[in-house]
């Protein structure tokens, strides 16, 4: 517009408009215009007096605005310490929330936890470690548990120095965690004499063969009658052990039958687990079902979740269980804790240490078994949704939630920002996140069953799995916009995903229609999370080097003037 | 520009940067009146203005590590008071006045320059002021940005989205509503006054 009349040559006959006269004395016109515009006020008497006009007009406004009509409100006199004070409060409040949350999340999942794998003799410093990282499926996890501890600590200390920075910024943290990332990165990888084997359909080690290292094998139906003087990692629709394996088993198989001898643990995720030979150590499975012949031998623990276990054999140690039904019928020398619906006891069984049960229904105890104690049972109580401490642990679970969502805006503001925008784009975000939501385990799944992706497999399922709870923070952040208006600033956006996380608990505790207005957030925020990643990682597309591309701004000769100290017309 | 017209306070920010509370007392003290005054001019109403000042001064404070010492803070200060404003305006849907769809059509016109001045040297400050709470929010925050924080054409452009071009048109488009709230307002009190 103004650049148009920046252009036009002054006839003298023709008087000047009122937003080139304006642009004049604001000192916003190119210099020659200017120099037209003040040739032309020479001899202009109108357009002189309008200058005159606008000028007084500024003036006027300026000196209106300034004026200190209204003294400062006592409430802001006083809002410096009364800020502090209800920060102080609210401070108090979060912290304090968070903290319980976290507790109750340590406390109701990972010391029990904890403490009956330890009974069940697994030895390890957490749950995960204990589950995945001890070094059985991978002995690169090691390394990876390693990196992953100080992960967690800088991880802290970043967010402790964001929280209280105020000479480090950002990109200083940031910097500390890639390279601490790279060094994780560069840490030299673990070797071993390990043999691959790979068949179509079969694959077979003979009885007279031994393996002096570690064996993969993988095949639609793979028997091991040989011996393996490491671990066994079997990747099959069935798998029979037939022979020795010194090491430990590691199975992921549709079918798995043990019938040979196992020096060190069994470890499997697998559909049925069928064990009639010996395994020294222990066995940990999540499996549909898992049956332990008569002929069984287990020296150490047990510890499954699985729906239908049978427990015929002996087993040396403890053993904790998960299941919907329990048959236990044969010798176990140490105790046993079990959650299920049900447990049966048969008449051959022996239990040398305490039996705690927690289910549904009593335990059936017939007088043949041979109990060192009797069954201490206890009636599952299913909270009720109206219950108080229903209320009082969603509360809890709420104030994780937003903490969760504190620490991840925080260490990734802009990213957050991103796939809160992200969010609002509603088709792809629902598209892409029913992709995801449901693409990615299994993707994961598959990366799993091939040898080379267990790393990427795992790490892609708990990257879905935290981004589950990333969606709600997202739609959160996008809710909290919506009620409280928009920002790009962080801790308004916080402040706007906290409000949001709080409406959409609110919204998913309905009973019935709350479980599909979580699963819609949910698909939501993942695809609007993926929406964030696929911009970030996508290639930018340069325009050719000849294209026209709109000339930047360029500062006009002569600064701005709100005072109107401009060319004073004659 | 700082409050009292003096020297910038990069002493006291720079203390007040580094966690010192009376620095930060003292920036208050110094720049409150300022911002209020800001907001008061740029918002519909006192209780507004009050509340507005007490969250740019939360958000300065959350913001403060991020001020570039280069530039001058007053400036910095009156840029994160007028996104503020201009942001609540927004929120209340003011800002979807009708001056959007017309920013092309901005008149050309020579207008009546005597009794322009005629009409400005009638006026009073307060009547300035009073009229002022008459005109569109969009019209009001761009004269308050202009001749009240002395912001640059490409900072009005910024703050209310619009192309720098268009800021001329845009402030134009203000004097003119005032105008006509300065004139009605006089109709209005010499009806009263027969």
């Amino acid at each position: 517009m103004s650049e148009a009349n920046d252009t036009r040559t002054l006839q003298s006959s023709e008087h000047l408009d009122e937003i080139t006269c304006l642009m004049y004395i604001e000192r916003q016109l190119e210099r020659v215009r200017a120099a037209e515009v003040s040739a032309h006020t020479q001899e202009c008497t109108q357009c002189r007096t309008l200058l005159r006009a606008l000028e007084r007009e500024s003036r006027l406004l300026t000196r209106a605005l300034f004026e200190e009509d209204e003294p400062l409100p006592a409430r802001l006199a006083e809002f410096q310490e009364r800020a502090r004070r209800s920060m102080q409060w609210i401070w108090g409040v979060v912290v304090g929330l968070a903290a319980t949350g976290v507790y109750a999340l340590y406390s109701t999942y990972v010391v029990p936890g904890q403490t009956e794998l330890e009974k069940a003799g697994f030895g390890g410093t957490n749950l995960l470690g204990l589950l995945i990282f001890q070094g059985a499926f991978w002995k690169g996890w090691q390394s990876v548990v390693t990196l992953l501890e100080v992960l967690a600590l800088l991880t802290m200390a970043g967010f402790a120095m964001m929280i209280f920075r105020r000479r480090s910024r950002r990109g200083y943290v940031l910097a500390m965690l890639v390279a601490t990332l790279l060094g994780g990165v560069l840490l030299p990888g673990t070797a071993g004499a390990t043999e691959f084997r790979k068949g179509e359909a079969s694959e077979r080690v003979a009885s007279d063969e031994v393996i002096h290292g570690d064996l993969f094998i993988t095949g639609s139906r793979v028997q091991m009658d040989g011996t393996v003087e490491g671990d066994v990692f079997v990747f099959a629709q069935s798998a029979d052990i037939n022979g020795h394996v010194k090491g430990d088993v590691i199975a992921f198989v549709q079918s798995t039958r043990i019938s040979g001898t196992v020096d060190g643990n069994v470890r499997g995720f697998t559909d049925s687990l069928f064990i009639s030979g010996s395994v020294a150590r222990n066995v940990l499975a999540f499996a549909g079902t898992i049956n332990l012949d008569s002929s069984s031998k287990i020296g150490g623990s047990v510890t499954a979740f699985t729906n239908s276990p049978a427990l015929d054999g002996e087993i040396g140690k403890d053993v904790l269980m998960f299941a919907k039904d329990i048959s236990l019928d044969g010798k176990v020398h140490g105790s046993i804790r079990a959650k299920a619906g049900d447990l049966h006891i048969g008449p051959k069984a022996e239990v040398d240490g305490h039996i705690n049960f927690e289910g549904d229904k009593d335990p059936s105890v017939p007088s043949q078994a041979k109990l060192a104690y009797p069954v201490e049972f206890k009636r599952w109580v299913h909270d009720s949704e109206n219950s108080p401490r229903h209320y009082v642990w969603q509360g809890i679970w709420s104030a994780a939630l937003i903490l969760f969502g504190l620490v991840l805006f925080l260490l990734l503001p802009d990213f957050a920002l991103q796939s809160v925008d992200n969010s609002e784009r509603y088709g792809a975000s629902f598209g892409l996140g029913i992709l995801v939501l449901f693409g990615v385990p299994i993707a994961a799944l598959i990366a799993c069953v091939t040898v080379v992706g267990l790393f990427v497999g795992i790490s892609a399922f708990f990257l879905w799995y935290a981004g589950l709870y990333a969606a709600q923070v997202v739609v959160g952040g996008l809710v909290g916009q919506w009620v409280l208006g928009r920002t790009r600033e962080l801790w308004p956006l916080i402040g706007r995903m906290v409000v949001g996380l709080i409406l959409l608990r609110l919204c998913t505790a309905v009973p019935v229609v709350g479980g599909w207005v979580k699963f819609a957030i949910v698909i939501w925020g993942l695809g609007a999370i993926s929406l964030s990643i696929y911009r970030r990682f996508a290639p930018v597309v340069t325009p050719p080097s000849g294209a026209s591309t709109p000339a930047p701004y360029a500062p006009p000769p002569l600064p701005p003037n709100t005072t109107v100290g401009g060319i004073q017309p004659a | 520009m700082s409050p009292s017209g003096t020297i910038e306070p990069t002493e006291v920010v720079a203390k007040a940067r580094a966690g010192d509370a009376e620095a930060w007392g003292q920036l208050y003290h110094d720049y409150a009146p300022a911002i209020f005054r800001f907001c008061r001019r740029a918002l519909p109403s006192r209780e507004d203005a009050e509340d507005a000042t007490m969250e740019v001064f939360m958000k300065l404070r959350g913001k403060l590590v991020q001020y570039d010492e280069s530039r001058s803070f007053s400036a910095w200060l009156y840029k994160i008071a007028a996104n503020h404003c201009w942001d609540t305006l927004r929120r209340r849907k003011v800002r979807q006045d009708k001056e959007t769809g017309d920013l092309d059509t901005v008149p050309l016109e020579h207008p009546d320059a005597s009794q322009l001045e005629k009409l400005i040297e009638q006026r009073t400050s307060e009547e300035v002021r009073k009229a002022l709470a008459k005109v569109g929010a969009r019209a009001r925050m761009a004269l308050v940005m202009r001749y009240y924080s002395d912001m640059s054409y490409d900072e009005i452009a910024d703050e209310l989205g619009v192309r720098r071009a268009f800021v001329g048109v845009v402030l134009l488009r203000a004097r003119h509503e005032l105008r006509q709230a300065l004139e009605s307002r006089a109709a209005l009190a010499t009806g009263g006054a027969q």
